[in-house]
């Protein structure tokens, strides 16, 4: 007898003996997460408004996102170890302790998986929010919301209690703060890993060398302290294993957002941002998963471009945007609507390459050098440079900055970004205030009324520059 | 106090005395008041240092809002306003801007000017946690300040005067404890009012008047004949307490409450600690402001802190604390949620937690919510 969940998951890219060998495993997790009959319906029809399931790849993605869901919620149940990461983190650390540790240990940020997937495909992330709000980060005082997501599912009992939580203590205080929190409702240990983003204005690309040695000695510390608390060691071959399977993701990556220079832009960047974001969020599914769901997704998205198929009209302006949301899939398709192909985020652009063969030796060092160049962790210049730089060369007619309120760095250039993006590239730019993890926090109207003018103004710029 | 009315005469006078010594060549380097900026570098180069304490301004926090959004904290939006101004005469007096970057909004005061004024700031950073890489780090931003100074005003700073700038900011900070540690006793000598007026006055005064200041203060306070208060005593604790930024202090105090001691992260110089004049000054000041100095919320792991505050709790006898934090400054407020059970468990305190934006309309809620607390403390 089929399942309540079985059409959903078959939506999702679930084969039938998937669905079978998933059971027990799905029949737990939903319970655990109160997800019923009603929910989903809910979520076939919340996924088919909001994803472009005819893509076999964006299918196989969306399955990506619901076993790591189960994986996350039933990490103790199934005698693993559980190591949280948090969000945004330095890109590898997380995949080489899973490398290292092969499967013993589930390493994950468990907030961004839980946007994915009762945000994006559930659409009931508010009861989660709202623990959060109950158990020490209160609503009306802009504190993350994706740290009361974390709040709110552990106090919940929907994920487990981790053996040790790892914070980007570098780039945020709101993660480590949290941590704190959690630390005294649950005892669970915490390495912090440190930095300091004193550059001045201007400085990016360059950076004092002690920036990295700090960084990375940190990083270090954490391999370390890895080695401790979980009697797990990491390796350069675990550092590289994990490097190679992330060269293969954002080599797919890379390939999406060359295709995604298509007129008409071939797909949403929605779906775009699941292959992104599952590879970042996650260590296992990410492994295992996204790899083939990005070759077809490729394929598929190449197809698109080569018959002239599109999410929006040929001609429509492009523009970039920061980040596409976590939890709402629903704002990347307003946009589309406004006639806005979205063609870029500042994340799925590559990032500039270090230049130079490294001098460092240690894995850290080698590791923070390379998040000095990224730009995002190095300074909100480095941000602003980064925007301006891919806002040139992706020949985008706009910018939407849509800023993270409640994140302070992600809030810091609220003002400056448009300003220099406009003065420095010559591209308008939009500065939306904007949560992209609880929609609770903006009015969708509001942002389209927004974000329709900006659609306007751009549209007559084209025609303008055409006459 | 006659010293009181001394210092305020002379802080009258400060920009007045400031301008002519700009005038004489001399340079002016303001820095912003998280206590991680060692005084003593900018003394010993022969600059003079200003620390940019002001606050409770909704109308600088208003300016502001033309270059940040409001998620930023308070205090620090009222410097992005001061400095984008063009007309405030600390903002426009100042040759160099030093920034110990201690977490994202004093990094937002730092980015914004830097970005849209004519001042030239000079960011370090502070790190989050006490392990020797950090030190070594804050070791290198502080060796980096010096150089700039150096370079700035064209003077060498030498072991010599390194040693005789540290002499002069111990002696202040000796003073301002001693002071303080006063009010330990049953009859409270100075209010807090005043106490913080000295301290807030120490931030800005020239350093050798405040330290003359402060020894009149104490020969007066000794000799003093104190008259009995029986309101509860409290510890008034928090992100920051701006000069300007009063609201607080005077409700506690028209409410019958006595503030004995104070701890916060910023605008209260701290005077706990004193530089060790021995060996390499430069670790010596990095171990004075970074290792030994008492962290603030944005620090990590929070278990120094928190002990602190209980043991001032303790050692002051207090009957309540009230956590005063500015909006949006997430470290505070994370913790406002958790500290009172341990506050309650280790010292069997109450604690209450009130909020700012400087502005003027909170002050009625405000009170209720204080007069409240302050009945339901009292002995």
């Amino acid at each position: 007898m089929a399942d309540y969940y079985d059409a959903l998951l078959r939506l999702c890219g679930f084969e039938d003996d998937d669905i079978k060998r998933e059971q027990p495993r799905a029949d737990k997790a939903f319970e655990r997460l109160e997800l019923g009959t009603e929910d989903m319906k809910t979520a076939e029809e919340w996924v088919r408004q909001n994803h472009d399931v005819e893509l076999v790849g964006v299918q196989r993605l969306l399955r990506g996102w619901i076993l790591e869901l189960f994986d996350l919620v039933l990490a103790k149940d199934e005698g693993k170890k559980v190591v949280y990461y948090g969000f945004p983190s330095i890109q590898g650390p997380g995949m080489a302790i899973k490398a290292a540790s092969k499967d013993e240990i589930y390493v994950a940020c468990p907030d961004a998986i839980l946007c994915h997937t009762l945000g994006q495909i559930f659409d009931k992330l508010t009861p989660i929010l709202e623990a959060g709000e109950q158990n020490g980060l209160p609503p009306g005082h802009g504190l993350c919301s994706l740290q009361q997501i974390r709040v709110g599912a552990m106090a919940k009992g929907i994920i487990p209690v981790p053996d040790l939580v790892t914070g980007s203590s570098y780039y945020c205080d709101m993660g480590s703060k949290s941590d704190e929190l959690l630390k005294q409702k649950y005892g669970q240990p915490a390495i912090y890993v440190d930095g300091s983003m004193d550059s001045r204005w201007g400085e990016y690309p360059g950076y004092l060398p002690e920036r990295v040695e700090f960084m990375g000695a940190q990083l270090n510390k954490l391999f370390d302290k890895v080695k401790e608390v979980l009697g797990v060691e990491v390796t350069r071959d675990d550092w590289d294993k994990a490097q190679s399977i992330s060269r293969h993701i954002f080599s797919g990556i890379g390939q999406l957002t060359k295709l995604m220079k298509a007129d008409p832009v071939p797909v949403s960047a929605a779906e775009q941002e699941l292959a992104q974001i599952l590879a970042t969020a996650s260590t296992g599914r990410a492994m295992t998963e996204v790899p083939e769901a990005l070759d077809i997704l490729v394929q598929e998205v190449k197809k698109r471009v080569d018959e002239g198929i599109g999410v929006v009209e040929k001609g429509a302006p492009r523009v970039m945007i920061f980040i596409a949301p976590f939890s709402d899939a629903s704002i990347m398709h307003m946009m589309e609507d406004a006639g806005l192909a979205v063609g870029a985020t500042l994340l799925t652009v590559p990032p500039p390459k270090v230049l130079h063969p490294t001098s460092y030796t240690t894995l850290g060092e080698i590791i923070a050098e390379r998040e000095m160049t990224i730009g995002i962790y190095h300074s909100s210049f480095g941000i602003a440079k980064r925007f301006e730089d891919a806002a040139r060369s992706l020949n985008m007619d706009g910018v939407i900055c849509a800023y993270q309120f409640n994140c302070r760095p992600l809030a810091l250039p609220s003002h400056f970004l448009k300003k220099w993006v406009e003065e420095e590239a010559g591209v308008p730019t939009l500065s939306l205030e904007f949560d992209m993890y609880d929609s609770r926090n903006y009015s969708a109207a509001s942002l389209r009324t927004k974000v329709e003018t900006f659609a306007d103004m751009l549209r007559a710029r084209k025609a303008f520059a055409r006459v | 106090m006659k010293a009181m009315g001394k210092l305020s005469s002379h802080l009258k006078g400060r920009l007045l005395e400031l301008r002519r010594a700009k005038d004489e060549g001399r340079k002016i380097v303001g820095y912003v008041p998280g206590g991680y900026l060692p005084e003593e570098l900018i003394l010993a180069s022969g600059a003079i240092p200003v620390c940019l304490v002001r606050g409770g301004d909704h109308s600088a926090v208003e300016l502001a809002g033309a270059y940040i959004c409001r998620w930023i904290d308070t205090f620090c939006r009222a410097q992005i306003g001061y400095g984008v101004s063009g007309d405030d005469p600390y903002y426009n007096i100042i040759d160099l801007l030093a920034i110990p970057i201690t977490d994202n909004h004093v990094r937002a005061i730092s980015d914004i000017l830097d970005y849209n004024t004519d001042i030239e700031v000079f960011p370090f950073g502070v790190p989050h946690m006490k392990e020797e890489i950090a030190l070594n780090y804050y070791l290198h931003g502080i060796k980096r300040l010096r150089a700039r100074l150096e370079e700035l005003t064209g003077v060498e700073i030498t072991e010599s005067r390194l040693r005789e700038a540290v002499a002069l900011c111990n002696k202040e900070r000796e003073l301002l404890r001693d002071i303080s540690l006063m009010r330990k006793a049953g009859q409270v000598p100075i209010s807090s009012k005043d106490f913080v007026a000295l301290n807030h006055g120490s931030l800005l005064a020239d350093k050798e008047v405040m330290v003359e200041i402060l020894e009149s203060v104490y020969s007066e306070l000794q000799g003093q004949v104190i008259p009995s208060h029986e309101g509860p005593r409290v510890l008034l604790t928090g992100s920051t307490l701006a000069l300007g930024d009063s609201k607080i202090l005077d409700i506690i105090e028209e409410d019958g409450g006595v503030v004995v001691i104070e701890d916060f992260a910023e605008g209260i110089r701290h005077y706990w600690e004193d530089v060790k004049p021995d060996g390499d000054l430069m670790e010596a000041l990095a171990d004075c402001y970074f290792t030994r100095r008492v962290p603030p919320a944005w620090f990590r792991p929070d278990e120094e802190r928190l002990n602190f505050l209980i043991k001032l709790a303790k050692d002051f006898s207090v009957d309540g604390v009230v956590w005063y934090q500015l909006m949006y400054r997430e470290s505070y407020k994370t913790e406002s949620y958790y500290f009172p059970d341990i506050l309650k468990r280790e010292a069997g305190l109450s604690m209450l937690t009130v909020e700012s934006d400087y502005d003027p309309s909170e002050t009625g809620p405000l009170r209720t919510r204080l007069e409240t607390f302050i009945e339901t403390i009292r002995r």
